[in-house]
């Protein structure tokens, strides 16, 4: 301009053209908007079916991005057990998977393993946070995995907590009732040790008593019964006294007081406490066949451990009950009764059966083992079923006596698992806190915005946050997955003795995840209904309405249109368009 | 140094000598002999340009509005035909106040083909928003061209050399061609009042509303009326160098004049000729070359008929349905004037038909005898259709 | 193959050469377009603009949307405008910027082919991008050459919907064997930066870009669906993502394997469509499928 005004002296000759000056961040184009985006983090269906309520999507976003330890806090905060969790949960959210409409679930408990694994290596400790001593203390009957989860639950939330255990060392089925192959001592040890530390007092070798609990009454405000189930239950046919308890020779398995076993063995149950029992007569060199009254696909016990059991050489007889047993010399002689399906009807999920006229069926054993259930050892264990003043929270049943008295594990759960054990021992700890801040009114509502979803599962996290950061409880269904997003991919498998190895011996059959065998699965995680930052939201707004603000991703309304673009190009459903007019 | 070339060849020179930097067209016949010496100077390196041959015409222009908006110096040429079909992009380039420069050379428009003399093409767009000059000889070619680069990027507007197809295109005259440097002294480089730059990003040519749209084409007249003065200085600074100047007009024997003739291009010279033989049997005539048709010079206009009894505008050129069109900007310059002369319309030498010395006495002498025109346009030398008629159907 | 349907936005630029505020329709694929050009292109660009939806959307006086020049121009000339810009900077030795003609499809298929074939006949050097939503959208939906049989349109209402094919653009320039030609979706980010990527190394020669752009307005769908609806023009083979460098050697990026059904059913502008239409239109998505592979596999460089 300089230059032409000396060459030409022509700059005052008019020139207006179309040209700009200003850009059109001047035009707020939010004003056309109708709808309006927003990010909206919702439940992950595996979540809401863990029972421990885990974010469990978080945390494969978390391992996804390596960030181990941040992982390993999001379990922590809801679940002290990663570990065992991730060795003998059966792992309900893995069946709740959205992925399982793509292609398979994600591994989730082999992740949660990796996790627990990696947390013992690294000597992670709980998180330390915690709120002020309220000067409240609160004795626990059980050191098994509810009273356990009780006490750690109930010391984040400011109690002081005594466990008393009857056994000699804490773990209650974990540690006994549970094979070494299944779940190695020395992890439960750490897991355990770690609950110490944060300081949950664990008194062992207390036997439990009603008088134990009357002596104490007056030194605690509160008292969780969570003592599980120790007493197998009876066959109650003739000969029963013949046949040896399942459970005491897990127990016996544990101490490593086993009188060497020859021959062949019949177990009677189809529960996981048989099938541990059938794997580990295997180990100790013995034939033992599975009696069930039902059909294979009936039984209670895990799919998968049903599955190691048969390559194990287990075998299982279906749809035979034993109706006598007659010790002859060093053998028993074992009479089955077929049984046969009563019409279409089932009971829990399983079949209904009733004798099959007088079809029998004799066997010749040189050993019987029972696991066709257990109980309370005590009538005072048995939680009050119906009074005043008694709530049956879903995992727990609260009673209200002079003293506050919850009672949890396999004591009230309907689903006798490690995982709802841990369940009940934060439900307990919640109901208590609520119990003793709000009082005993509507105590079960109180608990209603931590849920987890729509299932019983609650979270201490949103608990410890305060309601208003609780999550959308929409749970994120596989239509709601933008799966244009995700290719298939087979489902990483951790690695496993092979079968010849394994039958010789106690050592664990499955391995950890490698460090990239974790991650490499993580990557199938759909991660439904939160936000891990991929981007779409912001690489697509036609309208560059996406801002990073403090780096976050935040939608500028000055220009959004609310087309709805990021909504549907989010792969997760962590966002949602809701109506401006 | 003085070189015999043809019209066409005075235009490529000059261009060369302006160092234009990028050219593009179409051929058309009688442009092609502009285009190809160009063609051949990029190639054997007399020019450093870029010469797009391109497509059609409307891709002519197109590339060199591209060009000139990316700031550089742009020349392209064509005729009839290639004009209309650039129509749209005559708007875009002045109303982008781009600096291009254009031969035209002037020829009929078909159908039925006819590719020579005819003002018709140039003077369609007339409304288009560029600098019209129209040139008499080779010499004038050269130097408008020259000239045309100077007034382009002084004003911010387009500017059409216009020359008669064949008359002027094709006919060879001794032309005096200056040497570089002379050149250059007159031509500084083009240094552009806005170009696109990616240091300091904006747009242009976008959407323009009603409440700023008025205010742009204001501007444009702004600069046009700007040009007579702009294209004095200009020819000041030319006669300087080169001792020759043109102005928007020339006016001959018309202060005493009763008969004034106006007249464009070639015809100038036909014209010239006849005025003096008329002069020499004391008829007081004169004759008005215009040169500039646009902007149209009003005043001068005025000045040089106002006093004239009876004015006759030679036009090569129709708008049907109304008249020749320089003798409808005359009468549009005069109709305000007080006392204005009559102005008769003569259409003569469409479509490459000669304008001879006798069609001007013609016309002069119908002027003189009559009292006031008895229609707006008065066809010169025109025979009856039956004569061809009978002749195609037998 | 389908290496572009794995998430890897990571890789993207988060760098943007476009402003807010601009005056598209909500969900406007061809704002999108320009976006994810920009991206790959940066700021040592120069856009050529002709008359086309984008015309508006870059901004009217004394605005732009763009944090490039722009050079609007007349509908039919981007190609020429181009060529002259391009050469105007190679005159200024500038080979740096790279010159962009930005046309939607009407300025491309129809009005502007002529200017088109002639800068790629001489193989100028500069991008042209043609962004298709396959009508004239910026005058009210009118049907171009690039509108898909089946289609209402504004011109072509009620039962006259059109009934003649889509003209193949990306052939016709192949044919004039230019260094690069390629399709590319808005749907697809990686792909289609890339493609960009590539089209800017490769300087010298033109290189051209059909780039699927929806259109909520035109198309009659809802707006949160724009990207989607790109998305499965590609998973049916509706629009093909292939490559081809020097007009004979072909690449196809992505194999589709849903039924054009798919894509149809859920836009305003196919739903008057019987099932024997539809299938029409499958066995001629088949056909130019079929067509496209044999091309692949007959491909004269290996």
């Amino acid at each position: 301009m300089e230059r032409m005004k000396k060459q030409n002296g022509t700059e005052d000759i008019p020139l207006f053209i179309s040209r700009s000056n200003i850009t059109t961040e001047i035009n707020k184009t939010g004003s056309w908007r109708f709808a309006r985006p927003k990010y909206d983090e919702k439940t992950s269906p595996c979540s809401a079916a863990c029972p421990a309520g885990e974010d469990i999507a978080r945390i494969q976003m978390l391992a996804n991005q390596e960030s181990f330890k941040e992982a390993v806090h999001t379990i922590l905060i809801e679940n002290p057990f990663p570990a065992v969790c991730g060795r003998v949960c059966f792992h309900p959210c893995e069946t709740a998977c959205n992925r399982t409409g793509f292609d398979e679930p994600i591994a989730i408990r082999c992740l949660e393993r990796f996790l627990g694994d990696f947390a013992i290596q690294e000597s992670m400790k709980l998180p330390p946070e915690k709120l002020p001593e309220n000067g409240k203390s609160v004795c626990i009957v059980g050191a098994g995995p509810a009273g356990l989860a009780a006490g750690y639950f109930l010391t984040r939330l400011g109690y002081s907590c005594h466990i008393f255990e009857a056994s000699s060392e804490p773990g209650g089925i974990l540690r006994w009732g549970i094979p070494e192959y299944r779940l190695p001592v020395k992890i439960l040890a750490r897991e355990i040790e770690r609950i110490k530390d944060f300081g949950v007092k664990i008194n062992c070798n207390v036997p439990m008593s009603q008088n134990f609990l009357k002596e104490t009454k007056s030194r605690y405000d509160a008292f969780f019964i969570a003592c599980g189930y120790s007493r197998s239950m009876q066959m109650n046919i003739p000969g029963d006294q013949a046949a040896s308890d399942g459970l005491e020779f897990l127990r016996h398995m544990r101490r490593e007081e086993i009188t060497p076993l020859t021959g062949t063995a019949a177990v009677v149950g189809g529960g996981n406490t048989a099938v541990d029992i059938a794997r580990s007569l295997v180990r100790l060199g013995l034939n033992p066949i599975i009696v069930y009254r039902r059909r294979k696909q009936d039984m209670p016990a895990f799919k998968h451990e049903v599955e190691m059991a048969r390559k194990e050489g287990v075998k299982i007889l279906e749809l035979f009950a034993p109706i006598q047993i007659e010790k002859t010399g060093g053998a028993c002689f074992l009479t089955l009764q077929q049984m046969k399906i009563s019409g279409a009807e089932t009971s829990g999920g399983r079949a209904v059966v009733v004798p099959d006229g007088r079809v029998t069926q004799l066997r010749r054993v040189d050993h019987v083992f029972t696991a066709i259930g257990a109980e309370p050892t005590e009538p005072w264990q048995f939680p009050p079923e119906q009074g005043p003043e008694t709530l049956h929270l879903g995992h727990c049943t609260f009673a209200h006596r002079d003293r506050p008295l919850m009672f949890g594990g396999d004591l009230t759960n309907p689903i006798k698992s490690v995982t709802d054990a841990i369940a009940s021992g934060k439900q307990a700890a919640m109901a208590l806190d609520a119990f003793f801040k709000k009082g005993w009114d509507a105590n079960a509502d109180r608990l209603a915005p931590y849920r987890v979803g729509s299932g019983p599962a609650l979270s201490m996290e949103s608990y410890l946050k305060g309601e208003h950061t609780s999550r959308n409880r929409h749970i994120v269904s596989y239509e709601e997955i933008n799966t244009d997003y995700f290719s298939t991919a087979a489902r990483v498998l951790s690695a496993s003795l092979a079968v010849d190895e394994s039958v010789h011996s106690f050592l664990e059959t499955e391995e950890t995840y490698t460090f990239d065998q974790a991650v490499e699965e993580t990557y199938r995680c759909f991660k439904c209904g939160i936000c891990d930052s991929c981007n779409n939201c912001r690489i697509f707004c036609p309208e560059v309405a996406v801002v990073f603000k403090d780096s976050r991703r935040v939608i500028d309304l000055n220009y959004c249109k609310g087309c709805g673009i990021c909504v549907v190009e989010c792969p997760r459903n962590a966002m949602a368009l809701e109506m401006e007019i | 140094m003085k070189k015999v070339l043809e019209g066409s060849h005075a235009v490529s020179e000059a261009v060369r000598l302006a160092r234009v930097q990028v050219m593009s067209a179409y051929p058309i016949t009688p442009q092609t002999h502009i285009v190809e010496a160009l063609s051949e100077y990029c190639s054997n390196g007399a020019m450093n340009a870029r010469f797009l041959c391109v497509e059609s015409e409307h891709s002519a222009m197109a590339a060199v509005i591209g060009a000139a908006s990316g700031g550089v110096r742009t020349f392209t040429a064509t005729s009839s035909q290639g004009l209309a079909l650039m129509h749209e992009l005559l708007h875009w380039a002045s109303a982008a106040r781009l600096p291009i420069v254009m031969a035209e050379v002037n020829r009929a428009l078909a159908p039925g083909w006819n590719i020579w003399m005819d003002q018709t093409d140039s003077l369609a767009q007339r409304d288009t928003g560029w600098i019209q000059l129209y040139c008499e000889d080779g010499q004038e070619v050269f130097d408008t061209t020259l000239q045309a680069f100077r007034l382009a990027e002084k004003v911010s507007l387009p500017v059409m050399v216009v020359l008669d197809a064949f008359f002027l295109s094709h006919t060879f005259e001794p032309v005096d061609v200056p040497d570089q440097d002379i050149v250059d002294g007159f031509l500084p480089p083009f240094l552009p009042r806005f170009e696109l730059n990616t240091d300091n990003p904006f747009a242009i040519g976008q959407m323009a509303a009603p409440t700023i749209y008025m205010e742009m084409r204001h501007s444009i007249q702004k600069a046009m009326e700007r040009v007579p003065g702009e294209l004095d200085q200009v020819e000041q600074e030319f006669a300087a160098t080169f001792n020759r100047r043109y102005g928007p007009m020339e006016a001959i024997h018309c202060d005493d004049a009763e008969v004034i003739m106006v007249v464009t291009g070639t015809a100038a010279s036909t014209c010239r000729k006849v005025i003096s033989d008329l002069r020499a049997i004391n008829e007081q005539v004169g004759m008005l070359k215009l040169r500039m048709f646009r902007p149209f010079p009003t005043d001068l206009i005025r000045q040089v008929l106002g006093s004239a009894h009876k004015i006759a505008v030679i036009d090569r050129n129709f708008s049907f349905g109304v008249s020749g069109i320089f003798a409808q900007e005359v009468r549009a310059a005069l109709c305000n004037y007080k006392g204005h002369p009559s102005v008769f319309g003569y259409i003569a030498g469409l479509g490459g038909r000669d304008v001879t010395p006798e069609t001007l006495e013609e016309i002069y002498w119908k002027t003189k005898s009559t009292d006031k025109p008895d229609a707006e346009s008065i066809w010169i030398g025109l025979n009856p259709y039956s004569s061809f008629q009978s002749r195609s159907n037998s | 193959m389908e290496d572009c349907q794995i998430m890897l936005q990571q890789k993207i630029s988060d760098k943007d050469y476009m402003y807010p505020g601009h005056v598209a329709c909500p969900g406007c694929g061809a704002a999108i377009a320009m976006r994810f050009a920009l991206k790959a292109l940066g700021e040592k660009t120069m856009m050529v603009i002709p008359a086309c939806c984008w015309g508006v959307i870059a901004g009217p006086y004394p605005q732009t949307s763009l944090k490039v020049p722009i050079l609007h121009t007349a509908f039919a000339t981007a190609g020429a405008t181009a060529s002259g810009l391009r050469a105007a900077l190679d005159m200024k030795e500038d080979t740096e910027t790279t010159v962009v003609a930005w046309a939607g499809d009407g300025g491309t298929f129809d009005i502007g082919i002529q200017a088109l074939s002639g800068a790629v006949e001489r193989n100028e050097d500069f991008i042209y991008v043609c962004y298709d939503n396959e009508a004239y959208m910026n005058t009210g939906v009118q049907r171009s050459s690039a509108t898909p049989f089946g289609s209402r349109t504004t011109t072509t209402p009620g039962k006259d919907w059109k009934r003649s094919r889509k003209k193949n653009i990306t052939e016709i320039l192949a044919a004039h064997r230019i260094p690069y030609a390629a399709t590319a979706s808005i749907a697809f980010p990686e792909d289609m930066i890339q493609k960009f990527n590539v089209a800017k190394q490769l300087k010298g020669g033109t290189r051209f870009l059909h780039v699927f752009a929806s259109c909520p307005t035109g198309w009659r769908i809802p707006t949160e669906i724009s990207v989607k609806i790109a998305r499965l023009a590609v998973q049916t083979n509706v629009f093909p993502l292939y490559e081809i460098k020097n007009g004979i050697d072909y690449r196809l990026n992505y194999k589709g394997d849903r039924p054009v059904t798919d894509y149809l059913k859920v836009q305003g502008r196919f739903k008057h469509l019987t099932d024997d239409d539809i299938k029409q239109i499958q066995d001629m998505v088949d056909e130019d499928w079929e067509l496209l592979r044999r091309k692949m596999e007959n491909n004269l460089v290996t």
